[in-house]
C-alpha cells in the first residue's frame, strides 16, 4: 500500500485555527493528511503533546501560532518558539528527523499560506517516509 | 537639469480658454481612449500635466496638440470632467500665439478689443479704398450691362489690379505663416535638443505634408467620421476658391455669363457648397452645444465662423446680382465681400484659428521626422 | 463520576459536508465506539429542528455528553453550548468536530475526507470523555470609570459616561484639556472653527459634577481586574490619592512625527520649513509670515512626512491629506495671490465629504505635484542669490516624469501621527498590547475595535491608530456605551476556562509566575505554592505547559483532554 503520512497539527484558536478555517471558506484545496487539534494559544503546547503524537504514529507534527507580536495572549507564541527549538533537538536525539516537527506563524488572514504549508509539509513527509518511532517503541515493548 | 515650475503660467493659459484645468488627477483614461495617441506621442494627459505645472518650454516643443482632432472621446470618458479635449484645443490656441513672432496672435486671442478693432480697421480701409482711392486707379461704378445682361464687374474691379492685390496679400500672409512654421520647426525639432534628423529623411517624408493637407487622414481616425467629411468639404471648397482667386482670377472673375455646366461655374458652385456645408455643421454644432467638440466656444471660434460665413454669403450675392444685372447691388456686395475677406485672411491665416491649415499637416510631418530622429 | 453517555450528531450542512464526506459512514463508524449511546446525522444541525433533536435526545436517552460534527467551532460552538444547556447539561460537556472548514471544503477525495471526518469525530469522543462541568462566573462592577487622556476622545467619552450619571476620573498629563484639537484653527472638510467647537465641550467637562479632572497627572500602575481596578495618583497636588474604578478608557492620543529625522527636508536647518502643527499655531496668531517677517510668495505643503515610508512609518496617517487641503483655504484667504504647491504622494480623500472637499480645493489655483515615496523624496535646498525665493525644492515629479524644481519661501511638512512616546508606561499599567507601530491593539480589528483583550480596558482615539475627529469621537462614545452597559448590568462575566493550581502537586518553583502575561499568578508565601487569580487569568494555558510537576490544570484544555484527543485522532491511522 502507498504510504499515507499522518500529520498532527496544533493550531492556536485566534490566528492559525482561524486561518485554517479561512482556507476552508476560500475553498482552497490541500492534502487530506492533516489532523488539526485546537488549543487556545501556541503557548499551551506541552512537549508531551508533541511526543504523544509521535508515539501514536504521527509522521509529522505541525505547530502554528500567531505571528510574532500578534499573539492574542501577548507573548505565548514566543514561549512556544523556545520550546519548539528545544523539542526539535530532543526528537532528533530520539531518532526522529527534526523536519518532522515544524513551527509556522499563520495569521487569521493567511488561509492560502496555510494550505500551501500543509501541502509542502505533506511532501516533506512523503520524502522522509514513515516515521519509525512507533514501530521501534513497539519492539521495545514486546521485549 | 531640473526644470523650474511656473505657477503663474496658468494665468496666461486661462485666457486661451483653459477651464477647470486642475480637475485632472491623471488617471490616463483620456490617453487610453484616444484613437490618435501613440507610443512616443502620448496625449492628452501628458500635455495637461505640462500645463498644470506651467512648463513653458516643454509645452512649446510639443507637437502632440496638433495631432488631436478633437473628437471629444476623452472629454466624454473623463471621470473628473476635466475636459481634456478642450484643454488640447486651448493649447493649440496658445501654441499658435507662441509660434507667432509678431505678438499679434497673442493680442487677438487674449483681447477681444484688439481682434475686433483690427477687423473693423481693415474693413473700413477696404471700403474707403473702393470709394476714395481705387476709382482713380480705374475702378468704375457703371450701370452699363454686358450683352448678356450681366454686370460689368471687370470695369468695377479691373482684374489686373485685383490680381496684383491678391498676390500681394497671398505673399504677405504666406511669408508670415512660413516664418511661424519655421519657428514651429525650430521649437519642435531643432531646439528639442535630443535628436538630429537627416536631410534625406526631411525630403523622403515630405509627401506626408501634402497628403495630410489634402485628406486629413488622421482626422478620419476619430470615431465619428461625419466631422471629418464635413471638414473635408469645407477645406476642399476653401482651397479651390483660394486657388481660383489667386492663381486663376482672370479665368474666374468674368463678365461673360458662362453656361451652368461650364467648369468655372461648377467649381464655384462646388466650393460654395463645400464651404456652406462645413460652416453649417460647425455653426449648428456650436449653437446647440450638444456635442462635446462644440460645447465650449472661444470668442475666436465664433468670430472665425462669422467672418467666413459672411465672406461666402457676400460671394454668393455677388454672383446672383451679377448675372441678374443688378449693378450697384453687385458693387456693394463686392465691397462687403472684400471688407470681410481681407481682415479675415490677415487675422485668421497667420495669427489665429485658420493657421491650423498649415500647422496640422506640418505637425504630422514633424512627428514623422521625430520618429526617424537619431539621438544626438 | 457518572458513566459518560455520549450523543454524536453529524451534520450534512446541506451538501456542504455531505457532498465530500459520507456522513452515513461516519455515523455508523462512530456509533460503534464505547460510551457512544447514539450517533445520528441530520441535514442542518444548527437549525431549530437540529437543536431540538439534541435537546430531545438528551432528555430521552439520558445523555450527559454531546458532540456535533459540523462547521468550525468558531461559528457554532456557542449555539450548541446554549442548546445543551437548555437541556440541562453543562455547556462545557459539549465538543465540536470541524468537518466542514477543515475537511469537506478543503479536500477533493471523498474516501480521504470521510476517513478524516471519522478521525476527527473519534478524537472529539475521546476528548469529551474527560470534559468537566465548569461554572460561569462574574464579578461586580465599580460604577466609576478612569479616562486617561484629556483630548477630544477622552473628553467626549467622559461626557457620555458622566451624563449618564456615572463618575469619571479624567487624567491629563499636560496642564490643559483639549489635546491637539484645541490648538487647531479650522477643521476639514467644512472649514468650521475648531476652537468654537471645543469651547463648550471644555466648559462642560470642567464643570461637570460627575467628572473629576486631574491635570498634570500620569498613571504609573493600575491594580485589580475588570470591575474592580485601583490606582494611586502620584503628583504634587494629589499625592497618594487613591482611585477605584470598574473600567478604563485609554485615550492617550498621538505625537506628531519629528521631521528632523528626514534629512532631505532640512527641518531645523531652514527656519521657514515648519510642521503642520507649527503652522496651526501660526494660523492661530492670524498672520502667515516667514521668519523674516515677510509674506511668503510661494508656499509648498509636503504630504506624507514620516508616513507611508518604510524608513519611517509604513502606515498612512489618514488625516494629513485633508488637513493639507484645509491649509490651502486658509492660505488663500490670508494671501490671495500666493502660489501654493501641494507636493503629495497620493491624495487620499476617503471620508464623508472629503472627495468633494478635494474637488472643491482643486479650484483654489494650486499646483499639485506628485512624488514617489519609493524613489526619491523631495529635497529642500537654499536658493541662490539670483533666485527670487528663499528655498528651492528639487523633486522627481511622478506624473510628468520630469525632474523639476519648485521655488518656495515657506514649506509646511504634513507630519505623521505617531504613537505617544510615554505609551509604554500606560501599556504596562493597564495591560494592553501594542502593534508593530506602537498603537494599542483592539480586541478584534473589525467586530470589537474599542475593547482590548484585557477585560474592562477600552481604547479610543488616535492611540488605537491614526484617525480624524469624527472617528475618534465615534470610538469614544462607543466605548462609553460599552462601559455604561456593564455598569448597568452590575456584574461582568469573567473567563471560565482559566488555570487552576493543584496545591498538592505544586513545588513552588514559580515558573508559572514568570510566564504568565497577565500577572494572574501569585505566590502564596505561607503555603509556598502558586495561586491563580481566576479573574485576571485569560486561559491561554502557557503556565500549564510550563509547569514541571503538572500541578497546573488548564480548564477545558487539560493535559488529559488533549492527550486523549491525540490518541483519538490517531486511532484509525494504523
Amino acid at each position: 500500500m502507498n504510504f499515507r503520512p499522518t500529520i498532527v497539527a496544533f493550531l492556536c484558536n485566534w490566528c492559525a485555527y482561524t486561518g485554517a478555517d479561512l482556507a476552508g471558506t476560500s475553498r482552497l484545496k490541500y492534502a487530506p493528511n492533516i489532523r488539526i487539534i485546537r488549543i487556545m494559544c501556541s503557548g499551551r503546547i506541552d512537549p508531551t503533546f508533541v511526543l504523544k503524537a509521535f508515539q501514536q504514529g504521527a509522521d509529522g507534527v505541525l505547530i502554528c501560532g500567531c505571528h510574532p507580536g500578534d499573539c492574542h495572549y501577548q507573548e505565548g507564541n514566543y514561549k512556544c518558539l523556545r520550546r519548539f527549538k528545544l523539542l526539535q533537538k530532543y526528537i532528533a536525539q530520539m531518532g526522529i528527523e527534526k523536519e518532522r516537527l515544524q513551527l509556522e506563524w499563520i495569521s487569521a488572514s493567511e488561509g492560502k499560506q496555510f494550505s500551501e504549508l500543509v501541502n509542502n509539509m505533506t511532501k516533506t513527509m512523503l520524502t522522509l517516509g514513515p516515521s519509525k518511532i512507533k514501530s521501534s517503541l513497539e519492539v521495545e515493548y514486546i521485549k | 537639469m531640473s526644470i523650474r515650475v511656473n505657477p503663474e503660467l496658468r494665468n496666461q493659459l486661462i485666457q486661451y480658454g483653459i477651464g477647470d484645468w486642475n480637475a485632472c488627477y491623471h488617471c490616463g483614461t483620456c490617453t487610453a481612449m484616444c484613437p490618435l495617441s501613440e507610443e512616443g506621442f502620448l496625449f492628452p494627459r501628458k500635455k495637461i500635466r505640462l500645463m498644470q505645472m506651467g512648463l513653458e518650454a516643454q509645452l512649446e516643443s510639443s507637437v502632440e496638440p496638433w495631432l488631436c482632432y478633437y473628437c471629444g472621446d476623452c472629454t466624454k470618458t473623463c471621470p473628473r470632467d476635466a475636459n481634456p479635449g478642450e484643454l488640447m484645443m486651448s493649447l493649440r490656441r496658445y501654441l499658435t500665439s507662441r509660434y507667432d513672432w509678431t505678438g499679434l496672435s497673442k493680442k487677438f486671442y487674449t483681447s477681444e478689443t484688439w481682434e475686433i478693432g483690427f477687423i473693423l480697421f481693415f474693413a473700413v480701409m477696404v471700403v474707403l479704398s473702393f470709394l476714395v482711392i481705387l476709382p482713380s486707379f480705374g475702378f468704375r461704378f457703371t450701370t452699363e450691362l454686358t450683352a448678356q445682361g450681366g454686370v460689368k464687374v471687370n470695369s468695377f474691379a479691373p482684374i489686373h489690379i485685383v490680381e496684383k492685390f491678391d498676390w500681394t496679400m497671398a505673399i504677405i500672409v504666406a511669408s508670415l505663416l512660413i516664418s511661424n512654421i519655421l519657428r514651429m520647426y525650430y521649437k519642435i525639432i531643432w531646439k528639442s535638443g535630443q535628436e538630429k534628423v537627416s536631410l534625406f529623411v526631411h525630403i523622403r517624408e515630405f509627401w506626408l505634408l501634402i497628403f495630410n493637407f489634402a485628406v486629413q487622414p488622421k482626422f478620419s481616425k476619430c470615431d465619428d467620421k461625419n466631422y471629418w467629411i464635413s471638414h473635408w468639404f469645407l477645406m476642399s471648397g476653401y482651397t479651390i476658391m483660394f486657388i481660383v482667386i489667386v492663381v486663376y482670377l482672370p479665368w474666374f472673375q468674368t463678365e461673360k455669363i458662362l453656361p451652368i455646366y461650364n467648369l468655372q461655374r461648377l467649381l464655384g458652385y462646388y466650393a460654395t457648397f463645400g464651404l456652406l456645408f462645413g460652416l453649417l455643421v460647425a455653426i449648428i454644432g456650436r449653437a446647440r452645444r450638444e456635442d462635446v467638440k462644440f460645447r465650449f466656444s472661444h470668442v475666436s471660434d465664433w468670430l472665425f465662423l462669422f467672418m467666413l460665413t459672411s465672406t461666402v454669403v457676400t460671394g454668393i450675392l455677388i454672383h446672383i446680382f451679377r448675372i441678374n444685372g443688378m449693378a450697384y447691388a453687385t458693387y456693394i456686395a463686392y465691397i462687403a465681400h472684400m471688407a470681410v475677406l481681407v481682415p479675415m485672411i490677415l487675422i485668421e491665416v497667420p495669427f489665429s484659428k485658420w493657421s491650423h491649415l498649415a500647422y496640422r499637416p506640418f505637425a504630422v510631418y514633424f512627428t514623422q521626422l521625430k520618429k526617424y530622429a537619431i539621438p544626438r | 463520576m457518572e458513566e459518560p453517555r455520549i450523543g454524536v450528531y453529524v451534520c450534512w450542512c446541506g451538501t456542504n459536508i455531505a457532498k465530500m464526506v459520507d456522513v452515513e459512514a461516519v455515523t455508523t463508524e462512530v456509533g460503534k465506539l464505547p460510551n457512544v449511546v447514539l450517533a445520528k446525522n441530520y441535514k442542518y444541525m444548527c437549525s431549530d429542528p437540529g437543536q431540538e433533536l439534541i435537546i430531545k435526545d438528551i432528555k430521552g436517552h439520558n445523555l450527559n455528553r454531546v458532540i456535533v460534527a459540523a462547521c468550525s467551532p468558531r461559528i457554532h460552538e456557542l449555539t450548541f453550548r446554549n442548546a445543551v444547556e437548555k437541556a440541562g447539561i453543562n455547556p462545557y460537556l459539549f465538543e465540536m468536530a470541524n468537518i466542514r472548514e477543515q475537511d469537506s471544503w478543503v479536500h477533493t477525495d471523498r474516501t480521504e475526507a470521510t476517513t478524516k471526518a471519522i478521525d476527527l469525530v473519534i478524537a472529539a469522543v475521546r476528548r469529551v470523555l474527560y470534559h468537566e462541568p465548569l461554572e460561569k462566573r462574574s464579578v461586580s462592577v465599580d460604577p466609576a470609570t478612569l479616562v486617561i487622556g484629556g483630548g477630544i476622545s477622552g473628553m467626549m467619552a467622559s461626557l457620555e459616561i458622566a451624563n449618564a450619571g456615572k463618575k469619571v476620573y479624567l487624567i491629563e498629563k499636560t496642564d490643559h484639556l483639549g489635546g491637539h484639537v484645541v490648538k487647531f484653527d479650522l477643521t476639514f472638510p467644512h472649514l468650521s472653527s475648531a476652537k468654537q467647537m471645543m469651547r463648550p465641550i471644555l466648559q462642560r467637562v470642567e464643570n461637570h459634577p460627575n467628572i473629576e479632572v486631574f491635570l498634570q497627572t500620569e498613571i504609573h500602575e493600575v491594580t485589580g481586574y475588570v470591575g474592580n481596578f485601583k490606582t494611586t495618583l502620584r503628583n504634587k497636588d494629589n499625592e497618594g490619592t487613591e482611585l477605584k474604578f470598574g473600567n478604563i478608557i485609554a485615550a492617550v492620543g498621538l505625537k506628531p512625527f519629528d521631521p528632523s529625522k528626514i534629512e532631505e527636508y532640512g527641518y531645523g536647518k531652514f527656519p521657514d520649513v515648519i510642521t503642520s502643527m507649527e503652522f496651526e499655531d501660526m494660523l492661530g496668531t492670524g498672520k502667515i509670515l516667514t521668519k523674516y517677517g515677510k509674506e511668503p510668495r510661494n508656499i509648498a505643503i509636503i504630504h506624507c512626512v514620516g508616513s507611508r515610508n518604510k524608513k519611517y512609518h509604513e502606515y498612512c496617517s489618514r488625516t494629513c491629506c485633508m488637513a493639507a487641503l484645509k491649509f490651502v483655504h486658509q492660505i488663500r484667504a490670508a494671501l490671495p495671490s500666493t502660489n501654493i504647491f501641494e507636493i503629495y504622494a497620493d491624495m487620499r480623500a476617503y471620508g464623508k465629504g472629503h472627495e468633494e472637499f478635494y474637488a472643491m480645493t482643486t479650484h483654489k489655483q494650486i499646483m499639485f505635484l506628485m512624488y514617489d515615496q519609493q524613489e526619491r523624496l523631495p529635497v529642500i535646498r537654499q536658493a541662490n542669490r539670483s533666485d527670487d525665493c528663499n528655498m528651492i525644492i528639487e523633486m522627481d515629479e511622478k506624473l510628468s516624469g520630469l525632474p523639476i524644481e519648485v521655488p518656495v519661501d515657506m514649506v509646511i511638512l504634513m507630519v505623521n501621527m505617531e504613537a505617544h512616546e510615554n505609551v509604554k508606561d500606560v501599556v504596562h499599567a493597564i495591560g494592553v498590547s501594542l502593534c508593530g507601530n506602537q498603537f494599542f491593539i483592539e480586541k478584534h480589528p473589525k467586530l470589537d475595535p474599542v475593547a482590548t483583550t484585557t477585560a474592562g480596558v477600552y481604547i479610543v482615539g488616535t492611540c488605537q491608530g491614526p484617525k480624524d475627529i469624527p472617528d475618534s469621537v465615534a470610538q469614544a462614545r462607543a466605548a462609553a456605551a460599552r462601559i455604561l452597559a456593564t455598569i448597568e448590568g452590575g456584574t461582568v462575566p469573567v473567563e471560565v476556562t482559566t488555570s487552576f493550581v493543584n496545591e498538592k502537586l505544586c513545588c513552588g518553583c514559580q515558573t508559572c509566575i514568570s510566564v504568565c502575561p497577565y500577572s494572574a499568578i501569585s505566590f502564596n508565601e505561607i503555603k509556598k505554592v502558586s495561586e491563580v487569580n481566576e479573574v485576571l487569568c485569560k486561559g491561554c494555558g502557557t503556565c500549564g505547559s510550563a509547569c514541571p510537576t503538572g500541578a497546573i490544570k488548564c480548564k477545558h484544555f487539560t493535559d488529559l483532554q488533549i492527550l486523549s484527543e491525540i490518541e483519538g485522532i490517531m486511532s484509525m491511522s494504523y
